[in-house]
């Protein structure tokens, strides 16, 4: 009984924060001389009263699953990566490369290729951080973002000067050629939903670009959650998180497991691009979305590091950022007010759960204390 | 002739590492690890460019070290006051403070992105100095505000070394149940540490963008906040030795300008060079130096 209030009690942060977000964005909101509440009424009928809208939020919603999924993976083992930003630019390079660069294989074999690539390259990016942390003792936070500065250079010259398409049609009215890779076969490119969603009576219009990606995400979730909560790896993952030096006295390498779950974030991580590359875009261009990375954070904050908070709060985000679009167009609200809301739902949340922790733990120990 | 070009560009380079990294040294030496320079960096090369805007440089100055100081305030009330993970919380500071110079961006130049060109100081030429032959291209034409971040590396010093305030600093960063059981208050303290960090912060980003580029620009601080953070740990803490690693990573950033005019090699790997310093650098050093021993850890009165 008592301890079904407190797991209540803890559940309930990441409400008290998204309504702590709320009220600062009625605040800013009110601040530009606007009505709050009718804005947030456009922003709910924008997004939830239209089929498209309801499309472009589960396609905004994958990218976050997997760079929500990267750093909650890391942070199981007291890894904080937010170099995804860096991981998934160079994943969605060399799943571009394999993307344009291999011809004649059947999709079956091509598309599995160009994800592995994706994969390795978010990997490969992963180790170095991975190895100046444990032999070096460089913290992530910094080598990570290091990275990535580094990781956006490498691919815009990848992009601009090594694989820029020189064989592209001068688009009219427009003076230069684009700056970005060849454009991918379809055997490269992950189908749409449309399909699957028709056969159980759900149509989608056709400009909307949900993918396989979706499902494939949820499912890695899904996966990963087993394997950290079921599996003997698992066990070691959380034994380090919560006390590296109690685990090496269990006979765990605390080194060696921080290598491989930092390792399986990169590889993650490698993932978050791919479903605008393989399935919107065709090619990798020096325009390429980003950010998902650092949303990949939040979701991660945001979502106490559950399966379930990261898929409710990627679909937060990404109805948040829909949600801006229309504010925007119909409201002349800034999009940006959008971001100031996340942020200020993050830093809530941080400050709920800690409070509630701390209380939780206060009434535990009272509890034993009694007896 | 170059060579005193070179590190004439290589000060003016490293000088918003170096006043970011001596704010890095008050909150660190305080016991509060500050992931959020960069954000404050960010919000402090907006307000500074929108204070010159409007009314000069002064203001600017002041608004870009109320603006860091602000956001400052937010880290240390989520950290000392609330105790949660020091990272965390700067890492989503970063990320309002991002959303936050967008928006007020928008509201205020009606662009997301850059500002209008803003007015600068008056420069400075260090009398005898400027005249010297080879020391001329150095100390001629200097922004005041590099004088000061100059300054006030010997102010840090002492400050940190020589008065109460600083020994009281040092303490509840060292050990801050000891500093407790005699007497000292350690959440004000901290207080005092993480806001100075923010107002050096900001004062960095004014740099950039009144001084340096004479706009407000989106990411112009290119992770400088980060990289402040690596030299404070190459400095080992002390105010001289983060100039000298400031001044590296500005001798880094001012190379890569100097290899781009007419090189072999492709800019976007110029452009990585401070990156890969920062990383070779921290790689060499860290296990050699000894950081202030509760830095980043919260301290629970009792806990």
């Amino acid at each position: 009984m008592r301890s079904g209030r407190l797991r209540a009690l803890e559940g309930i942060s990441p409400v008290l924060a998204v309504c702590f977000g709320v009220i600062a964005g009625s605040v800013l909101i009110a601040a530009m001389g606007k009505n709050p509440v009718a804005v947030y009424g456009t922003m709910f009928r924008f997004c939830l009263g239209r089929a498209d809208s309801i499309g472009a939020i589960l396609f905004k919603t994958t990218p976050l699953v997997f760079s929500g999924l990267a750093v909650a993976v890391g942070q199981k083992a007291g890894i904080l990566n937010i170099g995804i930003e860096g991981q998934y630019f160079i994943g969605s390079f060399l799943a571009a490369l394999a993307g344009f660069g291999l011809k004649g294989l059947p999709g079956l074999i091509h598309l599995p290729l160009a994800i592995a690539a994706g994969m390795t390259g978010g990997l490969m990016w992963a180790a170095v951080p991975a190895y100046l942390k444990i032999r070096r003792g460089v913290h992530e936070v910094i080598s990570t973002i290091m990275m990535n500065y580094i990781a956006f250079s490498l691919v815009h010259y990848m992009v601009a000067d090594v694989f820029m398409d020189k064989a592209q049609m001068p688009i009219p009215g427009l003076g230069s050629p684009r700056v970005r890779t060849p454009l991918m076969p379809d055997s490269a490119m992950m189908p749409k939903l449309h399909g699957f969603l028709e056969m159980i009576g759900i149509s989608l219009p056709k400009h909307t670009y949900v993918n396989w990606f979706l499902p494939l995400g949820l499912a890695l979730v899904a996966l990963m959650y087993f394997i950290i909560w079921r599996t003997s790896f698992g066990y070691e993952v959380r034994a380090v998180g919560q006390n590296a030096r109690a685990s090496e006295a269990a006979g765990i390498k605390p080194g060696a497991v921080t290598v491989r779950v930092f390792l399986l974030s990169g590889a993650i991580a490698g993932l978050v691009g791919l479903s605008d590359l393989l399935c919107y875009f065709g090619y990798l261009d020096i325009d390429f979305p980003k950010g998902y990375g650092f949303n990949g954070v939040a979701v991660a904050l945001l979502g106490r590091g559950s399966p379930v908070g990261i898929v409710l709060a990627s679909l937060l985000f990404a109805f948040l950022d829909r949600g801006a679009e229309g504010v925007q167009t119909f409201a002349g609200i800034p999009m940006e007010t959008m971001v100031i809301l996340q942020g200020v739902m993050i830093l809530s949340i941080l400050v709920f759960a800690e409070i509630s922790s701390r209380y939780v733990r206060q009434v535990q120990r009272r509890e034993a204390v009694r007896g | 002739m170059i060579l005193s070009e070179m590190l004439a560009s290589a000060l003016r380079m490293g000088v918003p590492v170096l006043l970011a990294a001596l704010g890095a040294i008050f909150s660190e030496r305080s016991g509060v690890v500050n992931i959020g320079l960069e954000g404050m960096m960010v919000v402090g090369s907006f307000w500074g460019a929108f204070g010159s805007y409007v009314s000069g440089p002064g203001p600017g100055v002041l608004m870009a070290v109320a603006a860091g100081a602000t956001l400052a305030l937010l880290h240390a009330v989520v950290c000392v006051t609330f105790r949660v993970n020091q990272v965390v919380s700067g890492v989503a500071l970063n990320i309002l403070a991002y959303g936050v110079t967008r928006f007020a961006s928008i509201s205020l130049f009606k662009m997301a992105t850059t500002s209008p060109h803003v007015d600068r100081f008056t420069a400075i030429d260090v009398p005898v100095l400027s005249e010297m032959p080879l020391l001329g291209p150095i100390f001629g034409g200097l922004s005041p505000v590099v004088i000061l971040a100059l300054v006030l590396v010997p102010v840090t010093n002492w400050v940190i070394q020589r008065t109460v305030f600083g020994l009281r600093l040092r303490s509840v960063g060292e050990n801050p149940l000891g500093a407790d059981t005699l007497g000292l208050n350690v959440p004000p303290l901290r207080f005092a540490g993480v806001l100075l960090s923010g107002m050096l912060a900001g004062l960095a980003g004014a740099y950039l963008a009144i001084e340096h580029t004479g706009m407000y620009v989106e990411g112009m601080t290119q992770g400088k906040g980060f990289i402040a953070l690596a030299a404070t740990i190459f400095g080992n803490w002390s105010p001289a030795g983060v100039m000298w690693a400031s001044l590296l990573f500005g001798f880094a950033e001012s190379l890569s300008f100097r290899v781009v005019e007419g090189s072999v090699v492709p800019y976007q790997f110029i452009k990585m060079i401070p990156y890969v310093l920062t990383l070779g650098v921290l790689s060499g050093v860290v296990r050699k130096v000894t950081p202030p021993a509760a830095s980043g850890v919260p301290y629970e009165r009792g806990g």
